[in-house]
């Protein structure tokens, strides 16, 4: 059984003749790490809409198709419904403060209050959370005292305070420098690894090949690429949807012209897959 | 004691006596000024007790130097237009003051505009010790707690929270124009020029974060039928709630008075 099945989606956003996303059909099965990438505009932000039900719950417009969580069409489903088994956090962390809370500690509660959970068992919530996210000595401060990396983490921390079973992220780093990046990769893998289903659109390439299970490419509201990360990553379409191969595979393919790669290893995308592939060479 | 922290609206931190009175005294406070200024009779003397309460509770809470700038940016244009108008225009003028070659100031419109001034200075110092002494945060936890409607509560602390912020982005996007050579300053023409560049990004920059947040806020569950449950609570008393009690009785007083009288 497959946690999301998406059955040839189509959307079109209001007043749009051109659709974002183009009848696309995909299974995830539960805990799996998927990464998205793809160009601008490839339709990356719309698919993380449709599987939060943003599209079509929020952002009316014409859909075909359907999307399933857990066996449950969500466009059946009311959208605090649908929060409840999807966490989001999307790109720009301002825009998803409630703007009303006093500190991070109540930020992070807030999602956790409206679900009607008891004030003990919210506070014991935060608190977990605050240590796993890392903002525990922040928990007094105001959200808009954080700076930009701080107040993504606190987003991220609000998202799953309610412990959802499916995470969705729109390119949660973009505001982060790389060391924040890879800590919030990290964070990802840890909760993978407890069974959460991640969903990750994201154009930090390196990052998506070490830590995905299954890599998608978009291009044009459409699945191009479906595989494993080395799989889709090395895939020679990739120039083609206005991607580049990451520094790993650039090595790899230059390893190989120059005689230096080792036969029948595939092309790498990690630092680990790069080594291993010029061996003793 | 819940802590104290810094935020992007108009509340100003501080602990005194005022910050832990109840938002909804601070509310009807407001209306009982409100009502009291322009309902209840002896002008110039119930209007300068009341001027006098207002400016003692912003010396006493602290808060009377930012008070003063903000009352003086709002007042002076309002003195500007109303002293003039008043002096020469009010219909009831006959006491002529000072007298200049094409018109003259009279002494009726002046008390008339100086009446309507002290009136409104001494409702928008009421209105100042409640944005000044409440973060958004408490009164909207107030209000969803007690009005069942977090939606209410939002919807009534939302511009607490929106002046500020769009005021930051006004000063963002000045910079950003500035940079691109626009002039923002100087004569009243260019300053009407600019300010189209200006409120064009401003009002749909604010439109986007507008909607962004309110899908945030959805996918947060704030709109969920569920009972919910509140991690701040507000202090609140019997004295409190007897003396809101008292200004809401006294405030329909007031208002009975008027209607019978």
């Amino acid at each position: 059984m497959f946690q999301i099945e998406i059955h040839k989606l189509t959307y079109h956003y209001p007043g749009t003749d051109n659709a974002s996303l183009k009848d696309v059909s995909l299974k995830i099965p539960k805990g799996e790490f998927l990464g998205i990438i793809g160009a601008n505009n490839s339709g990356k932000s719309t698919f993380c809409c449709a599987l939060s039900g943003i599209v079509p719950h929020l952002y009316h417009g014409r859909t075909q198709g359907s999307i399933k969580v857990d066996g449950t069409d969500i466009s059946t489903m009311g959208i605090g419904q649908i929060a409840r088994n999807v966490g989001m956090v999307m790109q720009d962390p301002k825009n998803q403060l409630s703007g009303f809370h006093y500190t991070v500690f109540e930020e992070i509660a807030f999602s956790l209050e409206n679900q009607g959970m008891k004030r003990d068992e919210i506070i014991e919530q935060v608190k977990r959370v605050l240590l796993m996210t890392g903002l525990q000595n922040l928990a007094e401060r105001s959200p808009y005292q954080l700076s930009g990396g701080q107040q993504q983490r606190l987003v991220f921390a609000a998202a799953i305070a309610s412990e959802p079973s499916i995470l969705v992220l729109d390119e949660p780093t973009t505001f982060l420098d790389p060391m924040g990046a890879k800590e919030v990769f990290k964070l990802l893998h840890r909760l993978n690894k407890q069974g959460v289903t991640i969903v990750i659109a994201e154009q930090r390439l390196e990052l998506i090949a070490e830590y995905a299970d299954r890599v998608i490419a978009l291009d044009n509201g459409k699945v191009v690429l479906d595989g494993t990360p080395q799989e889709t990553l090395t895939s020679p379409a990739l120039e083609m949807i206005g991607l580049d191969w990451t520094r790993y595979t650039q090595v790899a393919l230059l390893a190989e012209e120059k005689g230096l790669w080792q036969d029948g290893q595939p092309l790498s995308v990690s630092f680990f897959d790069t080594v291993q592939g010029m061996g003793e060479k | 004691m819940q802590p104290r922290t810094s935020h992007p609206t108009l509340f100003i931190e501080k602990e005194t006596w005022l910050h832990r009175i109840h938002p909804f005294n601070k509310l009807c406070y407001i209306l009982f000024i409100g009502v009291s200024v322009y309902v209840l009779p002896g002008k110039w003397l119930t209007d300068s007790v009341f001027l006098l309460i207002n400016l003692g509770i912003l010396i006493t809470a602290g808060i009377f130097k930012p008070s003063l700038t903000f009352l003086w940016k709002t007042m002076l244009p309002l003195i500007l237009f109303m002293v003039p108008i008043h002096g020469t225009l009010y219909p009831e003028n006959h006491t002529v003051l000072i007298s200049f070659p094409w018109f003259n100031v009279y002494q009726e419109g002046l008390l008339f505009a100086f009446n309507t001034l002290l009136q409104l200075l001494i409702i928008l110092i009421a209105s100042l010790i409640f944005v000044f002494t409440i973060h958004p945060a408490d009164l909207i936890s107030t209000i969803s707690q007690t009005a069942g409607s977090p939606t209410l509560g939002y919807l009534i602390g939302s511009p607490l929270l929106l002046l500020p912020a769009m005021r930051e982005r006004i000063v963002a996007i000045q910079s950003a124009q500035r940079s691109r050579g626009l002039d923002t300053q100087g004569s009243f023409l260019k300053r009407c020029y600019g300010l189209l560049p200006l409120l064009i990004p401003l009002v749909l920059g604010s439109l986007i974060e507008i909607e962004q947040r309110s899908v945030a806020l959805e996918l947060r569950g704030f709109k969920s039928k569920q009972t919910k449950t509140f991690v701040r609570t507000v202090p609140d008393s019997m004295v409190q709630k007897r003396v809101r009690q008292l200004m809401l009785a006294l405030t329909i007083c007031i208002i009975g008075y008027r209607v019978v009288g």
